[in-house]
């Protein structure tokens, strides 16, 4: 379904992404492992077009996104829910998540995507008419995947959903994440630097290090020790 | 309690001016220096039209349709020819600040070449007057009010209920988080521009009829105008309504008990006490 290939991408001189290639099938929930610093948020950045890349190509279906503008690839079906969550913190629960149903993909199923959003999480219904900068940190996270959800996403790429949370907290967003796949079809490329909950979701796993795949296994193959020394 | 009136007519038609540039500013923090020329151009426009012989009420009509027309123009063809690339360097914001200085000189050496030196204005809607319980107040005063505290409405219902204007408030809060839910972020600077300078061409019309206008005085609204979005915290609209009102006001009762040789002296003190006491704005840390 998502075909990188050969993807470059950095900041200015620095390059992050090495010619970095992998793929994920329709349905999959592929998680990234890798130590900080070593390209996971960054290649997530350049498939949604947040911070294009410099070469290479990314197909969606066949079709290259590489090139398009962020808004563009958000009409194509991908999401991208950063790791800073990016909320508009003066606007309410509400507000955030109509505006994540802006563009014509989204806004047709407006009313169905926010029922099922209200039933990923209920707490957001409690919580719709409240201001985002109130919101715990938790809540925060869950707005962030809620409206990423509302433009009628096929693709989700979450960079570390569960980062900072209290154990529950991180139940709670793994939970949904499953439902979300499970229920819902969407495919999940997900960031995660805890091996114990990337093994838990996916079946799939992909090990970065200095932007490239240092190896990809599948989650019922893969050794812990592999992965440690990876991270030194 | 007549000067109230007067205060509160002079406070809405400074809200009305500077709303335009706080949303400017809010969204894409580009600080406008022609803020003030471009609602001078506005009440040209209108002049314009209301000299062609049309009667005034079919006349202010079309002039302020008119006047709407080019600036939308304007601010749309502005970003797109040249601030957009500005923004897109290191160094945006000085280069969109000398760049609008730039501009503001030379619209005023264009108006000045077009209209000439001399004192224009908008006619007065009306010159009667009415007597409240306090006494007479000019009917034309009332309705600048009326006039201005809708447009204040108007823009602020835009913001609130209209998509576009919902997705302007989104990039003001945060441009990376309004890239991810979809929006185009260009286009919404760019209708920005539009929006912001048609309510400030329609700002100016109000200005010109209730002071005067010449090719100068762009100067004078800019500095109120910045005045005004400083002391309400640079982006806020409510808090540049506020501030609006109260200088609006401040001005009203500087000119009856001092004159008005005192009102450029107590814009520019209660701006700097304001700097001093609050520089984060009076309605910081509040709700946008």
């Amino acid at each position: 379904m998502l075909e990188v290939t050969e993807l470059r991408g950095g900041y200015g001189d620095l390059v992050v992404l090495h010619d970095l290639s992998l793929s994920v099938g329709k349905g999959e929930i592929v998680a990234l492992l890798g130590p900080n610093g070593h390209g996971k948020s960054t290649l997530l950045k350049a498939i949604s077009g947040v911070h294009p890349a410099t070469g290479g190509s990314i197909l969606l279906d066949g079709e290259q996104l590489r090139g398009l503008p962020a808004h563009e690839i958000v009409e194509r079906g991908i999401a991208y829910i950063s790791e800073e969550r990016d909320l508009f913190t003066e606007m309410t629960v509400f507000e955030n998540l109509v505006l994540g149903a802006y563009g014509p993909r989204g806004r047709p199923h407006l009313d169905r995507n926010l029922q099922r959003a209200y039933e990923l999480f209920p707490r957001l219904a409690d919580r719709r008419s409240q201001r985002c900068a109130t919101l715990s940190g938790g809540e925060a996270r869950m707005v962030a995947i809620a409206r990423g959800l509302m433009s009628g996403a096929e693709v989700l790429l979450v960079d570390e959903p569960s980062i900072g949370l209290s154990p529950a907290l991180k139940r709670t967003v793994y939970e949904a994440i499953r439902h979300i796949n499970d229920d819902l079809g969407i495919t999940v490329l997900l960031v995660e630097q805890e091996l114990e909950y990337a093994l838990d979701l996916a079946a799939r796993v992909y090990v970065l290090k200095h932007g490239r795949v240092l190896f990809e296994r599948s989650a019922a193959e893969i050794e812990s020790t592999e992965v440690r020394e990876a991270y030194f | 309690m007549a000067t109230v009136v007067s205060g509160l007519t002079l406070g809405s038609l400074y809200a009305a001016m500077a709303v335009g540039l706080t949303i400017v500013y809010g969204v894409s923090h580009v600080f406008n220096f022609a803020h003030g020329h471009v609602a001078v151009l506005g009440a040209y426009v209108a002049w314009l039209v209301l000299g062609t012989g049309l009667g005034f009420g079919a006349g202010i009509v079309a002039g302020s349709a008119a006047a709407v027309a080019v600036m939308v123009v304007f601010g749309w063809g502005l970003y797109r020819l040249a601030i957009r690339r500005l923004l897109t360097r290191d160094g945006w914001q000085f280069a969109t600040l000398l760049f609008t200085l730039g501009l503001a000189i030379l619209m005023q050496y264009l108006l000045l070449q077009a209209f000439g030196p001399r004192v224009k204005s908008i006619p007065t809607f009306t010159d009667g007057s009415v007597l409240l319980w306090f006494g007479r107040v000019g009917i034309h005063q009332l309705i600048v009010l009326l006039l201005s505290v809708a447009l204040i409405a108007a823009v602020g219902l835009f913001l609130q209920r209209t998509a576009t204007g919902q997705a302007m408030r989104a990039v003001s809060l945060s441009v990376p988080g309004a890239r991810i839910v979809g929006i185009n972020v260009e286009r919404i600077f760019a209708y920005t521009f539009a929006f912001a300078f048609a309510v400030t061409g329609l700002s100016g019309i109000l200005l010109g009829s209730t002071v005067f206008m010449t090719p100068h005085i762009g100067w004078e609204w800019m500095i109120k105008g910045f005045i005004i979005i400083t002391f309400g915290g640079l982006g806020r609209i409510q808090g540049a309504v506020v501030a609006a009102f109260f200088l609006g006001l401040v001005e009203a009762f500087v000119t009856l008990y001092a004159g008005s040789l005192w009102i450029w002296p107590a814009w520019l003190s209660l701006f700097v006490i304001a700097l001093m006491v609050r520089p984060q704005g009076i309605m910081a840390g509040r709700a946008a």
